[in-house]
C-alpha cells in the first residue's frame, strides 16, 4: 500500500489558487493600512490624549491583544447580526483583521513616540503646531525609518493571518485549498502547491517592502 | 554563485527535499490482525454532525456512530477509541492510517471511492432543502437563481451537485453545520440544499425561526457506510460480517430511531452478499 503522490489532479486547480492568493494580498493590504491609521491614532492619543481617552485605547489594545483573533472576527461575522450588523464575510474579515493589527500597531508605533526627544516636541509647540500636524510633519517622518522594519514584519505576519478568514466563507488561499481538497482529496499535493504559493507571496512581499524601505528611509534591509 | 542566489536555490532544493520526505514510504493503515493484537478500535466520528455525534452533557462524545462504533468494538472484542474529525480531514485522516475507519455522513461516492474503500452501507442519506417558511423556496428551480445564497458546509456531496444543477445560485461556504443554519437563521443566506435526516435536531436552538424542510427525492438516496483505507480488506470484510449482524437485528435501526427522533427516510437493505 504504497501513496503515490499525483498532481495532475491539482494542477488545473492552480489559477484558482493564484485566484485566491490575490485575495489574500488584497486582505492583507486592506487590514494592515488600516491597522496603521488605528495605531498612528491611538499612538497619538496614548502620547498627547486626556487620560480618559488613553486609558480607552489602552482598553481596546488588550482586549484585541488577550483575545483570539479566530474570536473577534467570530464576534462581528456571528454576533452583530443578532443585533441588526449584518456585514458580508469579506467586510466582516477585513474590519476583524484591522481592528486586530490596530492594536499591535498601536503599541509598535507608541514604541516609536516614545523614542522621540523631547525637544523636538517642545520646538513644534512653539511654533504652534496642532497634535495632528505635529504626528504629520514632526513625529511621523523621524520614526519613519526606525519603525518600517517592524512593520514590514507585521505586514507579513498580516498575509499569514489571512487564513483565518477561509472560516468564515471569504474564498482566499487557504480557503481556496480547501475547497480544491475536497474536491480532489489529494491533500498532501493541494497542500504542498498552497505553501509553495504562500513561500512566494511572502518573498515577493518581502522583496518590495525591502525595495521601498531603501527607496524611502534608506534602510538597509536584506533582500533574500 | 552569488550568496542570495545559492541561499534561494538552497531553500528551493531544501522545499523539494521536505516534499519528498513527507511523503509516506508506506501506509499505516492496520489490518484486523493489527487491530486485535492491539486491542484497541480507532474510529474517527464528527462531534460537529449531530445526533450522528456530538459532545453529550458530561463533554463525552456521544451519538449514533459512536453507539454503531461501539457495538462493532463490542462483536471485536476490543477497546474502542473515538477520534473527533472534521469534514475536510476526515477522509486524509483513514487514507493516512490514524484512524481505522471513519464515519462522519460518509455517504459513498466514486470520487471518494478512488482514496478510501467502504463497507456496506450503515444508513441511508435523503437530501432536501432547509429554509425559512413563507419564502417559496422549496424546489431546486426556486434556488436557482442570482438572488438566492446557499449556506453550505465545505467539502460535502452537496457542493458539486449544486455547482451543477444550481449554477445561478450564489454559494456561501462554511466550516460547520451550526454555522450553516446561523447563517440562514440570521439572513446571510437564504436556504441551502443539503442531508435532511438530522436537520430537525440541527434547527432546535432556533426556536424564532419558522423552519421549512423539503425532501428532494428526485436528487436520490445515497448510503453512507464506514470508511477504510484502500485495500485493507481483511478489516473492511469482517466490518460488512458485522454490519450484516447489526442490521438484521435491528440494533442500527433501533440506535436511528433513538438519536434521529424517528425511522430511516430509506431503510437499507440487509444484504447476505457483499
Amino acid at each position: 500500500m504504497n501513496y503515490s503522490l499525483i498532481y495532475s489532479q491539482v494542477t488545473p486547480h492552480i489559477p484558482y489558487l493564484l485566484g485566491g492568493a490575490v485575495l489574500t494580498l488584497q486582505l492583507a493590504v486592506i487590514s494592515f493600512i488600516a491597522g496603521w491609521a488605528i495605531g498612528l491614532v491611538n499612538a497619538s492619543v496614548l502620547h498627547f490624549g486626556p487620560r480618559p481617552a488613553r486609558a480607552a485605547v489602552q482598553a481596546y489594545v488588550t482586549f484585541f491583544i488577550n483575545t483570539p483573533l479566530l474570536v473577534q472576527i467570530f464576534f462581528i461575522f456571528f454576533v452583530l447580526p443578532d443585533a441588526g450588523i449584518l456585514l458580508s464575510p469579506y467586510a466582516a474579515v477585513a474590519i476583524g483583521m484591522s481592528l486586530n493589527a490596530g492594536a499591535y500597531l498601536t503599541e509598535i508605533q507608541r514604541a516609536g513616540f516614545q523614542s522621540l526627544r523631547r525637544e523636538e516636541i517642545d520646538a513644534a509647540t512653539a511654533m504652534g503646531f496642532s497634535v495632528p500636524q505635529m504626528v504629520w510633519y514632526v513625529i511621523l517622518p523621524h520614526i519613519a525609518k526606525a519603525l518600517y522594519p517592524p512593520l514590514s514584519n507585521q505586514f507579513i505576519i498580516q498575509v499569514m493571518t489571512t487564513s483565518i478568514a477561509s472560516i468564515f466563507a471569504v474564498e482566499e488561499l487557504t480557503g481556496r485549498a480547501y475547497n480544491v481538497n475536497s474536491l480532489t482529496f489529494r491533500s498532501l499535493e493541494v497542500f504542498s502547491i498552497t505553501a509553495l504559493i504562500y513561500v512566494v507571496l511572502t518573498l515577493a512581499c518581502s522583496l518590495a517592502l525591502a525595495l521601498i524601505g531603501r527607496w524611502l528611509f534608506r534602510v538597509k534591509a536584506r533582500i533574500l | 554563485m552569488t550568496d542570495r542566489r545559492a541561499i534561494f536555490v538552497g531553500g528551493a532544493a531544501a522545499a523539494a527535499a521536505a516534499a519528498t520526505l513527507l511523503t509516506p514510504k508506506e501506509a499505516s493503515a492496520r489490518s484486523l490482525e493489527d487491530v486485535l493484537r492491539g486491542g484497541e478500535l480507532r474510529v474517527g466520528v464528527n462531534p460537529t454532525l449531530p445526533p450522528r455525534a456530538l459532545f453529550n452533557d458530561r463533554n463525552v462524545i456521544d451519538g449514533f456512530e459512536p453507539e454503531v462504533a461501539a457495538a462493532i468494538a463490542q462483536k471485536l472484542g476490543v477497546r474502542l477509541v473515538l477520534q473527533a474529525v472534521g469534514s475536510p480531514e476526515r477522509i486524509p485522516m483513514v487514507a493516512s492510517g490514524r484512524i481505522d475507519f471513519v464515519m462522519g455522513a460518509m455517504s459513498r461516492t466514486s470520487e471518494r471511492a478512488k482514496v478510501i474503500d467502504y463497507t456496506v452501507p450503515v444508513h441511508s442519506e435523503n437530501y432536501g432543502i432547509v429554509s425559512v417558511a413563507g419564502r417559496g423556496l422549496t424546489t431546486i428551480e426556486a434556488l436557482n437563481k442570482p438572488e438566492v445564497t446557499l449556506a453550505q458546509v465545505r467539502g460535502t456531496t452537496a457542493i458539486p451537485y449544486i455547482q451543477r444543477a444550481i449554477p445561478n445560485a450564489q454559494v456561501l461556504l462554511l466550516d460547520n453545520y451550526p454555522d450553516r443554519n446561523r447563517a440562514i437563521a440570521q439572513g446571510r443566506a437564504q436556504a441551502s440544499f443539503d442531508g435532511i435526516d438530522a436537520v430537525r435536531f440541527a434547527l432546535r436552538p432556533f426556536r424564532q425561526v419558522q423552519w421549512e424542510v423539503t425532501a428532494v427525492p428526485s436528487f436520490g438516496v445515497t448510503y453512507s457506510g464506514l470508511g477504510v483505507a484502500k485495500n485493507n480488506d481483511s478489516l473492511r470484510l469482517w466490518l460488512n460480517i458485522a454490519l450484516y449482524e447489526l442490521h438484521t437485528d435491528g440494533t442500527i435501526e433501533r440506535l436511528w430511531e433513538k438519536w434521529f427522533d424517528g425511522p430511516m427516510f430509506t431503510k437499507v437493505p440487509a444484504s447476505p452478499f457483499f
